[in-house]
């Protein structure tokens, strides 16, 4: 390697990593906040069966899980304006990504929901609880550690698609390795680097999801663990 | 105290009762036995709302409802008054034994925590569990869940309690120590309902057995002329086969 490649290569580290920890990291954040919300809500009006809001849920998720999200982010940064509304770069790419995975987390909850065994409300009816109660007490509990490696697989991946913000001119990771590559002319060298550290940061989310689920096993270390797991493979299978 | 009139229950694969008829009354311990898939569990289970029968009238403290148009409202109400046992325990995994049993009472009753932990050790320490009361039912034999299932069952102080083959889930060793606690119960004189196919238990500790075949009531009378002289050919059948194991 040259004396010149190094040098880029250790003064590009840091303004790379910057916006990365600055921008890349808030918006994966931010975005996966929004959509683990509307997942969440999307799920529970569909297993408690409620009419219209159902046939609404299905159809977000059939939009949003059927486009692309790039020409998603589109729609939002440089369409909205066009009827009048007009969003910031930053905010627009959290809505984007948010409203996207919101549709792929909706099912990650929802299968985790209907994974919990019928007798755990039937026992929550029968102790005099209403369905709200019982799903707030009983059943999402423990649907958490059962959407858990879904939803956390999900963030791996939003991390990533973070860089798709950078078309819509948020000056994030990916922006800022694209600027200094065409400054220095050396793409291949700067684009490593910027995967390097993409990399850095989903490492760190893989030991977090490791160390997380640990203590999720632990502490659903209740029916859910054994018996019920059991129940929830043959589900699935 | 709790009764129900010409219940009718179809599922997909055919009538499970047809137009039945039961009750119980205070005080009373009532063994309902007959074969598998007569409709004895759907009784049960139409009795507490879980299944939703297609006609039928459910009198309970004096209020008589038609079972296909009481209100959610109404159900509940019922409910609160109403202990169930399932076969499968149906502990919630996320809590603790001591836990579920404090669930319905501070959750659905509005019971202050102090009082619910109170009557949560006293239950608990009935059926024998209190020295478990900080474990999670993944960490308690069948056995031992089945009696946490019972104290969260008594909790509330019900009006009655139905037990849906409470012991027909759990290895034969540990049967002993449920049936000891509904023994308990029973004499206290516990109202219960107990679908089951115990033998001895119906013989012994009920006050009444009823005899459901083929989705109606048989048979039904007191325990010891029921075992000792049954009317009906059926019921005879049935226990010839059912009492050989004895």
């Amino acid at each position: 390697m040259s004396d010149r490649l190094f040098d880029i290569l250790t003064s590009s580290f840091i303004k790379i990593l910057i916006p990365g920890i600055k921008v890349t990291i808030p918006l994966t954040l931010l975005s996966f906040a929004l959509s683990v919300v509307i997942g969440l809500l999307l799920a529970l009006v569909q297993v408690a069966d409620i009419k219209v809001l159902k046939q609404i849920s299905r159809f977000y998720i059939w939009i949003f899980r059927g486009t692309p999200l790039i020409v998603q982010l589109f729609i939002i940064f440089f369409g909205l304006p066009n009827i009048g509304i007009t969003l910031d770069a930053f905010p627009s790419a959290v809505l984007a990504f948010g409203l996207n995975l919101g549709a792929y987390n909706a099912e990650v909850f929802r299968s985790a929901i209907i994974a919990i065994p019928k007798g755990q409300m039937e026992a929550a009816y029968m102790i005099g609880l209403s369905y709200p109660q019982a799903m707030a007490r009983v059943i999402l509990p423990q649907s958490f550690p059962v959407a858990f490696p879904n939803l956390f697989n999900n963030l791996i991946s939003l991390l990533k698609d973070t860089s798709l913000a950078s078309s819509i001119t948020v000056i994030e990771l990916f922006t800022s390795a694209q600027q200094i590559a065409a400054r220095t002319y050396e793409p291949f060298a700067l684009y490593l680097e910027a995967a390097f550290i993409y990399l850095i940061f989903s490492t760190f989310l893989t030991w977090l999801q490791t160390y997380l689920e640990k203590k999720l096993v632990w502490k659903s270390k209740g029916g859910s663990d054994e018996e019920d797991a059991g129940r929830n493979k043959a589900m699935i299978g | 105290m709790l009764e129900v009139k010409d219940v009718y229950k179809t599922f997909s694969s055919g009538y499970v009762l047809k137009g039945i008829n039961f009750r119980v009354d205070k005080g009373e311990v009532v063994a309902v036995i007959g074969p598998s898939g007569q409709g004895k569990t759907t009784l049960l289970r139409c009795m507490s709302f879980l299944e939703k029968a297609d006609k039928g009238t459910i009198i309970f403290d004096d209020y008589s409802h038609d079972m296909t148009s009481i209100s959610p409202v109404d159900i509940k109400k019922i409910r609160m008054d109403m202990g169930f046992v399932f076969q499968n325990f149906n502990l919630f995994g996320n809590m603790t034994a001591y836990e579920n049993v404090c669930e319905g009472l501070v959750t659905a009753r509005k019971m202050n925590k102090a009082d619910a932990g109170k009557i949560a050790k006293e239950v608990l320490d009935k059926v024998g569990m209190l020295d478990r009361a900080d474990r999670y039912p993944g960490e308690l034999s069948g056995g031992q869940q089945q009696r946490v299932a019972i104290a969260r069952a008594i909790a509330p102080n019900p009006k009655v309690i139905l037990f849906d083959e409470p012991t027909s889930a759990l290895d034969p060793e540990l049967t002993g120590e449920v049936l000891d606690v509904m023994k308990k119960l029973a004499h206290e004189g516990t109202t219960m309902v107990v679908v089951t196919h115990e033998m001895s238990f119906a013989r012994d500790v009920a006050k009444r057995v009823v005899f459901v075949d083929g989705g109606v009531v048989v048979e039904e009378g007191k325990a010891k002329e029921f075992f000792d002289n049954p009317k009906e050919e059926r019921t005879r059948q049935f226990l010839k086969r059912t009492m050989r194991e004895y």
